[in-house]
């Protein structure tokens, strides 16, 4: 890969950034889900690894969640941004250079933002955590040129229209420059108080409903049609499930901060807002749901089916959980228990990663023309990740009920803690399976570049049958 | 708006994020840059200091270039006998507060009476300067500048404060940011049920100047916004910070004894290894008393974060 | 781009970009992939329609979530009864309130239900009520927090009088604006999709004429 970096734009292969950003985009989710299974360890046994500054829970809770944010979600984003962008166009990707140093900057860019917040130098604001250099790199150096990459891919398309995806991708690559640079104010100026606690959950709430939220929604809208050769069932959805993702998603920041003593209409107009995230959510299930008419037996046969189907369905659970634990009347018993912690890893760990591994399965086997080395490791894949997530999402959801239901009933804190610490130990057995699939999945992929079976020409990979 | 007709699209993008981007960010500007500083956010921003996350004066976040919080009971210029006050300390080079710096975050009550009765646009960050919480006749507070109208200076204040009655609470808060003991410990009491246990969710004005508020969103443990009223006990907090299974078998917290340093208060090396090896003897039941805790050295990063912890009332 | 008024509801486009769509909808292939013109399921209209009726009523706040100084206000008027007053003791004292209350048809039964205090919270919380009372203060603006009475920290409407409410109102300017952005976003989105050809019309993918 990297003897591309300084050959002639003409010279690099089709694809070759796209295989890039994939293969990034996998060892990050291993490092990320590693690091999450490590500090999952730490809350459940709170002796284990001790007295080492580094590898103290402060330090590396941090790290965990900007690794799967920046590494994994949005590298898989990236890799998808790089091969299906050019291909709804009918054309090839705008500079495959500029894909492969962006995800090389990428790759340094975050390398050395965990390192920096490793150490403890942090801004102290939740998701917006890298001091503002990483920040002023991560705009100019890694959201910029995937921005620049995909508008010029989309305006030098060779077909008249723009596919609903391609609506998603240019404009959430647009919303994630404005969310970062609008959220980091507070630390490029020097904002304090309120501004700042309002602008940090405002960038929180944003770059989750404007970036991977839509992009990983579109990513289906991709994969679906193409695997299945079902059209889309219907344009008008795909509008409706397009402006209410720009105009629902991006109101309701103020719902994060429903017990601090913001402006009351705002948090008001919020709420209503945070419901009608639902409008996008309802859109986005139907329309996948009603293409795969017809092709439901490729759920159970194809792996990015299932992977795509099973990151939908989640969508479900997902958004009316995010609706409606965001109203007063059910805000003040969840917020700030594990439940929240379930949800964030429900839209994460479970809908988003669903349907980017999807997207990597894919892309990953039609960019190297290679067909998957093992269905086998794959499925392993699948169900760790599955039953992984859903052990962690069910023991946390608990344990956030049994935190809410102390929190009113004024039980002593340390009750609570006694009481959560069997669904603490459930959590990192769920995590450590993730993490132990995803190694299965890199070594999956590993080997599919190495020794899978050469795709040929105008096929799909997943229309030529298993050698192995 | 044709099918396949972009135009109309993208202006149509643009009036919605636009629009989006008016309700929540412009709208609440308006109310919240109207908030005045209360009492509480004042004293806070004045022992905080200008910045508790990465800074390029801190860059590190290991406390440097930091105020601190003395009580006075003394005239550190004149040594005579004063009723306890409450004086904030910035040494040389020590950049101030966003309420100094902008008065016009402090609300326009305190920003007339900072700047006419306190001079705080005379601070000068070359020199230093003490800072006070005052309030006239109504109950209107502001901050003064001692430097000017009393000419206290830092050192002398420091010196008339004596270590016992100086918090280095500012390097404490930045040590609560770097150690991430936010990510349990919320610094926001909820406003239902559970104020009754961690004391009331604070005011509107409350956070004027402060950066970063640090409210925390994921509890795994108490809130501690008000833990200072709750617990006041320095041996308490040590062995807790040292290891919180001494004094509460079942926390979950992590141990902090790498924040006592190489030495303990007498200069005598601390040695982890032995002590952790005692203290597995101890949880074994081959002891029957778990090992001394050594007590931190007064310029330790223990201390600091102990003086924070004890200011928050 | 001619508009066509006469059946909005099938399509709000001429006949003419009726025809040019229908023919450009069929011809294109995005990466092989295609789109069908299927409307808006029913369901899906409904559901959304449920959802914005839900996001009102599910936010409007939930009221008496905290025990405010007028809840209270009856058992410390209660207080100065001379049957309470003779009380033996202070259980007893408590049981005469409680019974002197539960006549009171203004005071929150429910509420007060879930917030029981005793004699000895009443005789720390009582003075500073009828001292709030003595100076006409809006009770309801203030919060007692164990023993003490302090004021709410909420940023409500403002009274006639300038004054702000220190509760969660049922309605504030959050609302009115959330009616006129949904009003706009559901408009725009109608004159969108029904500037397609009608959903009576399919297309045949990959069918080029001429």
């Amino acid at each position: 890969m990297f003897k591309y970096l300084l050959a002639k734009n003409e010279d690099i292969p089709h694809g070759a950034s796209a295989v890039y950003w994939g293969f990034s985009a996998i060892v990050w989710f291993v490092i990320g889900t590693g690091l999450g299974s490590f500090n999952a360890a730490k809350l459940a046994f709170p002796d284990f690894v001790t007295g080492y500054e580094f590898l103290a829970f402060g330090h590396m809770r941090q790290v965990h969640v900007h690794a799967v944010i920046f590494g994994w979600i949005s590298m898989a984003f990236g890799m998808a941004m790089m091969y299906i962008t050019p291909a709804l166009g009918n054309t090839r990707l705008w500079s495959e250079k500029l894909g492969l140093w962006n995800a090389f900057l990428w790759n340094i860019g975050l390398s050395l933002g965990l390192v920096v917040l490793w150490a403890g130098m942090t801004s102290g604001r939740e998701y917006s955590d890298f001091p503002w250099f990483i920040d002023l790199y991560i705009i100019t150096f890694m959201v910029v040129p995937l921005g620049v990459n995909v508008w010029m891919t989309i305006i030098n398309r060779r077909t008249q229209g723009i596919y609903t995806t391609n609506w998603f991708f240019g404009a959430a690559t647009f919303m994630l420059a404005i969310v970062f640079t609008v959220g980091n104010l507070p630390e490029f100026f020097h904002l304090t108080g309120l501004t700042e606690a309002y602008l940090t959950w405002w960038f929180a709430h944003n770059v989750l409903g404007l970036w991977i939220t839509p992009v990983a929604a579109a990513i289906a809208y991709y994969t679906i049609p193409k695997v299945t050769g079902n059209p889309l069932y219907s344009h008008r959805i795909g509008h409706l499930h397009f402006w209410s993702v720009v105009v629902f998603y991006s109101t309701p920041a103020a719902h994060h901060l429903m017990s601090a003593p913001l402006p009351e209409w705002l948090k008001s107009f919020a709420s209503v807002e945070g419901v009608l995230i639902l409008v996008p959510a309802i859109a986005f299930v139907s329309n996948i749901l009603l293409t795969m008419q017809g092709k439901w037996n490729m759920f159970v046969e194809n792996i990015e089916v299932r992977f795509t189907v099973t990151g939908c369905l989640m969508a479900i659970p997902l958004n009316m959980q995010g609706g409606f634990q965001q109203t007063r009347a059910i805000n003040w018993y969840i917020h700030g228990t594990g439940w929240i912690v379930a949800h964030a890893h429900l839209a994460l760990l479970g809908f988003s990663t669903f349907l980017e591994a999807a997207a990597v399965y894919l892309g990953l086997q039609s960019m190297m023309r290679r067909k998957l080395y093992s269905l086998t490791l794959a499925n392993i894949h699948f169900w760790l990740l599955l039953i992984g997530f859903t052990t962690y999402w069910v023991s946390m959801t608990i344990a956030g009920l049994i935190q809410g239901a102390g929190k009113i009933y004024e039980v002593p804190y340390i009750d609570v803690v006694i009481a959560e610490h069997p669904y603490m130990i459930a959590r990192w057995i769920g995590g450590t399976l993730v993490f132990v699939g995803n190694c299965f999945w890199l070594y999956n992929m590993w080997m599919t570049a190495r020794a899978g079976t050469e795709v040929p020409q105008g096929r799909m990979p997943h229309e030529l049958a298993y050698e192995r | 708006m044709n099918f396949r007709e972009y135009k109309v699209g993208a202006r149509f993008f643009a009036l919605a994020l636009g629009g989006s981007m008016t309700i929540t960010l412009l709208l609440p500007s308006f109310d919240i840059s109207s908030v005045s500083a209360t009492e509480v956010a004042l004293d806070k921003q004045l022992w905080a200091g200008h910045e508790s996350g990465f800074s390029l004066d801190d860059p590190l976040l290991l406390g440097w270039h930091r105020p601190e919080k003395v009580i006075l009971k003394t005239d550190p210029k004149t040594g005579q006998p004063i009723e306890a006050t409450t004086a904030y300390v910035y040494d040389k080079g020590t950049p101030f507060p966003g309420g100094v710096l902008h008065p016009g975050n402090l609300g326009k009550v305190s920003e007339r009476l900072s700047i006419n009765e306190g001079h705080i646009n005379e601070a000068n960050k070359d020199q230093g300067a003490v800072f006070l919480v005052r309030s006239n006749d109504q109950k209107q507070y502001y901050i003064e500048d001692a430097t000017v109208t009393r000419g206290w200076n830092p050192e002398q204040v420091l010196k008339a404060a004596g270590d016992s009655n100086t918090y280095y609470a500012s390097a404490g808060k930045s040590i609560f940011v770097r150690e991430g003991c936010w990510w349990c410990h919320t610094l926001l009491p909820e406003q239902t049920q559970d104020w009754q246990v961690f004391g009331a969710p604070p005011m509107l004005g409350d956070f004027n100047g402060e950066s970063p508020t640090a409210f925390g969103s994921d509890r795994k443990a108490p809130d501690l916004l008000h833990v200072g009223s709750r617990n006041a006990s320095k041996e308490w907090l040590m062995l807790h910070f040292f290891n919180p299974r001494l004094v509460q078998p079942h926390s979950i917290m992590p141990r902090f004894d790498y924040l006592w340093g190489k030495v303990d208060a007498n200069g005598k090396p601390i040695d982890y290894d032995k002590w952790r090896k005692e203290y597995s003897e101890y949880t074994e039941g081959k002891r029957i008393y778990p090992p001394e805790v050594p007590m931190y050295a007064s310029n330790s990063d223990a201390r600091h974060l102990i003086d924070f912890i004890l200011n928050l009332k | 781009m001619g508009w066509s008024f006469k059946d909005p509801l099938a399509t709000l486009s001429d006949d003419e970009t009726t025809e040019k769509n229908k023919k450009l909808w069929e011809r294109e292939l995005l990466g092989g992939l295609t789109e069908d013109n299927n409307p808006v399921p029913v369901p899906v209209v409904w559901l959304v329609l449920l959802t914005v009726i839900t996001a009102f009523l599910v936010t409007f706040p939930l009221w008496g979530q905290r025990p405010t100084a007028e809840l209270f206000l009856p058992y410390v008027q209660a207080m100065q009864n001379p049957e309470v007053m003779n009380a033996k003791n202070d259980d007893e004292a408590m049981k005469a309130i409680e019974k002197i209350v539960s006549q009171d048809p203004n005071a929150n039964h429910a509420l007060l239900e879930r917030h029981p205090v005793s004699m000895d919270d009443l005789r720390m919380i009582g003075p500073q009520i009828e001292a709030l009372k003595a100076h006409n203060e809006h009770l309801g603006d203030y919060t007692v927090v164990g023993p003490n009475v302090v004021i709410a920290n909420f940023e409500g409407n403002y009274r006639p009088d300038g004054s702000r409410i220190r509760q969660q109102p049922w309605w504030d300017k959050g609302y009115t604006i959330d009616l006129f952005y949904l009003s706009y976003f559901f408009l725009a989105v109608f004159l969108m999709i029904k500037r397609l050809p009608p959903t009576t019309w399919q297309p045949r993918h990959g069918h080029v004429e001429d």
